[in-house]
Parts: C-alpha cells; sequence; structure tokens
C-alpha cells in the first residue's frame, strides 16, 4: 500500500474563492510515495492556499482530493492528520523554552502508568534520540532548548517530529529553506534526500528558490493566478526557462 | 553545524555542568540569601535562633505559596493582581458559612470552593471576552475589596475552630511554612512532571505552536486562574488562623506584589515561557531573609522598603541578564 512509486495524494481540478477572488482556478496535482513535488509561484498566486487545502485548514469549493486513491473529505487539520498529512511552517510550531524531545513529544507526551499520570521523560528522551538518528539528524543532545540551535536545526528537529511523532506520510513543507545560509540549507536538503530514499513518504515543498527546488524536487510545478501554467520533470527543466515564463508574466503585468 | 553555546551546554565536562548550574537563577538567589544569612548573624546574634527562624518562615510562607499560582499564570502570559483580595475575602467567606451552623473544616472547603469559583470567573472573562488578565482582575482587585468590606461591615473577626484544627491551619509556629514547602513540591511537581505543567509552558513560549499541537490553551490558562485563586485564599486562611483575628484588608497588593516578586526573583519570566516553583520559594526566602534581617537590625520602616525595592530591581536585573548569558548568541 505504501510502497515507493505508489500515489500518495491527488488533487483534481481544485477551486477556491474568498469573496471575489478567485485564489485557485482549477488546480490539479499529485505526489507519489518517495517523490517530492516543488511548487513554486510567486506571491499571492495560489501556493498556499493550494497548502492550506491539503492539510485541512480550508475546504475547496468545487474539485476532490485523493489519499491513497481514495477520495476523501479534509474538513479539519485534524481530519487531514489522520490521513498522515502533516504540514511543517518554518519556525512557527517549535517552543524555544521547550527541550527538543519535549518539543517532539508536545501534547502526545507518553506518561507513567498509575492515577498520577506523570511524564515520562525518560521514554520521551530515548525515542526523541533514535527518531532522530533514524533520519539522521545530528544533534549533541536531545535536552538542549529548541531556542539554542540554529534555524536549519529548528527545521530538523519540526520535520522529525512530524515523521517520527506524528507519523506523517505525505509531508507538506513550507519554504523549508528561506532565510537559510547554504550549510543550513545543506542540512535540510539532506533530510529530504535520506525521506525520500525512504520510499514511503511523500514531500511537496513550497519554495521560491528555482536553483535549490530543481536540485531537491523531482517534479516542479509553477502556479500563476490560481492555475497551473508548467509542470515539468525536474531533470528536463531549467532554472532558466523557469525564469523566462515568470519574467514573460512580469512583462505582461507591465503592459496591462 | 552547532553553535558554540549548544555545544557548550551539551559538554559532559563537570564544567560545563557546574557553568549552567551557576547560571540558573536560583542558583544565584541562593548564593545571595546565603551571604544575607550569614551578614545578619554577624551583625546580630539572634538572627539565625529558634525563634527567629520561625519568623522568618512566617515571612516567607505567604509570598511563596501565592508565587505558586502566580509563577504558572506568569509563565503562560497571564497574571492575577486580585490575588491578595481573595486572600483577605477567604477567612469572611469561611466565618460566614461557619455562623450558619456548618463546622469549620467543612466551612473551609467551601470557602476555597469559592475562592476557585472567583478564578474562574476570573478566567472565563478574560478568554471569553478577551481582556487583558491584567484589566480583568484590576477589576477583580476593587470589586473583591468591596465584597469583603461589605460582607465583614468592614470589621475584623475572630477565627473559630478547635486546638487541633487551628494549630495545623496555623497556630503552631511553623505550620504555615509546612502547608508552603508542601504546596513547593506539589506545584514542582505539577510544572516539571505533568501535561499541565508542560503545556503551561508551550502555551507561554510559543501560544501558535501549542495551538498546532492541539494543546486547549484556554482550559491550561483557566486552571491557572483557579489555582491561583484557591491559592491564594488558603493562604488568607492560613494567616487568619495564625494571628487568630480576621482582617477585612489583610493581604491585599502587597502580599500579591511579594509572591510576584518571589517569583520573578527566582527567575520566571515576565513574558512567559519560563519559570520555576523551586525559584518562586528561593525567591521568597530572600525577601523574607531581607525583611527579617532589616527588622532585627532595627532599620526604619521607611528605609527598608527603599532597599527591598532596590533588591528586587537588582534580582530582576540580574536574572534578565542571567537569561540571556544561558541562551547565548544562538540566534
Amino acid at each position: 500500500m505504501s510502497e515507493a512509486g505508489a500515489e500518495a495524494i491527488r488533487a483534481e481540478n481544485i477551486v477556491k474563492t474568498f469573496g471575489t477572488v478567485t485564489a485557485l482556478n482549477g488546480v490539479s496535482m499529485r505526489v507519489a510515495r518517495g517523490e517530492t513535488l516543488g511548487i513554486l509561484g510567486d506571491n499571492g498566486a495560489g501556493k498556499s492556499t493550494l497548502i492550506k487545502i491539503l492539510t485541512g485548514f480550508h475546504q475547496p469549493d468545487r474539485g476532490q482530493v485523493y489519499v491513497d486513491g481514495r477520495p476523501v473529505s479534509l474538513g479539519s487539520v485534524d481530519e487531514a492528520r489522520g490521513f498522515g498529512i502533516e504540514c511543517v511552517y518554518q519556525d512557527l510550531a517549535l517552543v524555544n523554552g521547550l527541550s527538543i524531545y519535549h518539543n517532539m513529544f508536545l501534547n502526545r507526551e507518553p506518561l507513567w502508568g498509575g492515577p498520577l499520570k506523570l511524564l515520562d521523560h525518560k521514554t520521551m528522551r530515548r525515542r526523541a534520540r533514535e527518531a532522530l538518528d533514524e533520519i539522521g539528524v545530528n544533534i549533541p543532545s536531545v535536552e538542549l532548548q529548541v531556542g539554542q540551535l540554529s534555524g536549519g536545526q529548528r527545521q530538523a528537529i519540526a520535520v522529525a517530529r512530524a515523521v517520527s511523532s506524528n507519523n506523517a506520510r505525505i509531508l507538506l513543507l513550507d519554504e523549508p529553506l528561506a532565510a537559510m545560509g547554504a550549510r543550513e540549507a545543506r542540512l535540510i536538503i539532506d533530510l529530504i534526500d535520506r525521506l525520500k530514499a525512504r520510499g514511503d513518504i511523500a514531500i511537496v515543498m513550497i519554495a521560491h528558490n528555482y536553483a535549490q527546488t530543481l536540485e531537491i524536487c523531482d517534479r516542479v510545478m509553477l502556479i500563476q493566478h490560481g492555475e497551473v501554467t508548467f509542470e515539468s520533470h525536474a531533470a528536463s527543466t531549467s532554472a532558466e526557462e523557469l525564469l523566462d515564463i515568470v519574467r514573460r508574466e512580469y512583462r505582461a503585468a507591465r503592459a496591462g | 553545524m552547532i553553535d558554540t553555546t549548544a555545544s557548550r551546554a551539551a559538554g559532559n565536562g563537570l564544567a560545563a555542568r557546574a557553568y549552567g548550574l551557576l547560571l540558573r537563577p536560583e542558583a544565584s538567589v541562593v548564593v545571595v540569601s546565603v551571604a544575607l544569612v550569614i551578614y545578619f548573624e554577624i551583625a546580630n546574634q539572634n538572627f539565625l535562633t529558634n525563634a527567629n527562624i520561625q519568623t522568618i518562615s512566617q515571612f516567607v510562607a505567604a509570598p511563596v505559596i501565592i508565587a505558586c499560582g502566580e509563577i504558572m499564570l506568569l509563565i503562560c502570559r497571564e497574571i492575577d493582581l486580585s490575588v491578595g483580595q481573595v486572600f483577605a475575602l477567604a477567612p469572611f467567606l469561611m466565618e460566614n458559612v461557619h455562623d450558619v451552623g456548618v463546622p469549620v473544616p467543612l466551612a473551609i472547603v467551601a470557602a476555597l470552593l469559592v475562592c476557585a469559583l472567583i478564578g474562574l470567573t476570573i478566567g472565563l472573562i478574560t478568554i471569553r471576552l478577551g481582556i487583558p488578565s491584567f484589566i480583568t482582575t484590576l477589576g477583580m482587585l476593587f470589586l473583591i475589596t468591596g465584597l469583603t468590606l461589605t460582607i465583614s461591615r468592614g470589621y475584623p473577626a475572630n477565627t473559630d475552630g478547635g486546638p487541633i484544627l487551628t494549630g495545623i491551619m496555623g497556630v503552631w509556629g511553623y505550620s504555615e511554612i509546612v502547608w508552603a514547602l508542601a504546596i513547593v513540591a506539589i506545584m514542582h511537581i505539577v510544572l516539571r512532571h505533568t501535561r499541565w505543567g508542560l503545556h503551561t509552558t508551550a502555551v507561554g513560549g510559543n501560544i501558535v505552536a501549542a495551538a498546532e499541537a492541539g494543546i486547549a490553551i484556554n482550559r491550561i490558562k483557566i486552571a491557572n486562574f483557579v489555582l491561583t485563586s484557591t491559592l491564594g485564599g488558603l493562604c488568607g486562611l492560613l494567616e487568619a488562623f495564625r494571628v487568630g483575628s480576621i482582617d477585612p484588608l489583610a493581604g491585599g497588593s502587597n502580599i500579591m506584589f511579594l509572591g510576584v516578586a518571589s517569583g520573578v526573583i527566582g527567575g520566571t519570566a515576565i513574558a512567559g515561557g519560563a519559570g520555576t516553583i523551586i525559584g518562586g520559594l528561593v525567591g521568597g526566602i530572600m525577601l523574607g531573609v531581607l525583611q527579617d534581617g532589616f527588622t532585627l537590625l532595627g532599620i526604619n520602616a521607611f528605609t527598608f522598603d527603599i532597599v527591598i525595592g532596590a533588591a528586587i530591581l537588582i534580582a530582576m536585573a540580574a536574572n534578565i541578564h542571567l537569561a540571556r548569558l544561558r541562551v547565548g548568541g544562538a540566534r
């Protein structure tokens, strides 16, 4: 069911309007397990709306989402989680004042048995360590406060939490490389590569940097004004080609 | 890949651990308190006598009990300014219930239940109407003062109860500090070893992340308001039993600020997201030692307030600076 290559999530003809504004006008996309799809586009093009529909935050006006080939209705973030869909937002999702292991188990903490329901810190530490080792995140101690980590490390912790504690199988990454130095970005790119190699996780990432997106992703699609205007395998396109398309749009916008 | 602060904090060396421990606000307050005790003992030979330690314990107990509630609220970015008024109201509630024929122990429980209801009201107003708790509890401060004066008609009253009950509740010299230490122990476990405590820290540290993780933010905050009012009421009852009389103007903003100051001196962040109950205990001890030491030295009450004020300012400034050192320039 979850072998690489099998379709993980598919959206067909998604339409979403906010008042008089049409954010998405018939957008379709699909990602397979073990595959990474990069979604590119200008601010306000509709990328975030699409992601928010896939996480159950917004509901589409028209169109259908399929998980594992079955039609599903994602009425809430919790429902989407139930299907293994999890979104990692940059920097938003972690509590800086808490340790790494507390963050990784936030609101899913294992407890000691008995009537007192005390937190099982020991199990949390051990499982956090295992989870980080498993996906190759190199952190000296899970007891460090998240606030002491760099941006890249925090992002890695957030991804590790989604995949390990929450058992996400469809991972949505919102600008995972924004505002990151080259070395930090490398940390995340390597992490995404390892997750891809596992074969059971489908990754959708929103990004701005064409070169990085083409390096990380198997396929890319460009959303403009709520429509998919370009879609290609990463290997058969280039940053230049993508830039050309966007440049043409700018010229058209200026002329209009 | 790892920044220097992180690797330093994670270092296995004993020196690294000792350095980390010394940077904790509780540790610096303990060091200052011990220095103060030594100074007062040298300056006045009566400082470390049984009678005086008992007096210090009575100075310390009430602010520490109040601090246990305020620390939980401060950590989740709330505050209760009216806890000192609940402190004054609780004994009158108990007496009024007792006057209609209810035995004292049950009257105590009834008074505490009303205090819990006051906390619930504060919480619901703050959350449902979206009013900052600073404002909600400022209003409650006046409202409850008026309520206490109305119930008492402005007159003090005497406490009732047999010798054992009154002994446990405060007449025995050390009973109030025993209550305080027991509450500290329980609240320390609540803060460090239960979901309630962990989620309180998460809500104060990053409310968006807490909501994302599915934490019931409103329930956590309301629980902490209920806790603080109940502890304030309990503290008022203990003081009333110890003194043997009930004063409608007892407690008040003074006891509330001493509780908040104990917490903040002990390292609780006014901006939320961090704090320890043990810090509140050592902060309260430091304030109590100062208060008692200066009284023994015969320092004028006006000067005393200047010294306490300065001590609080210095301790808070030191803690903010230490917090910066702990996190370092990691970001």
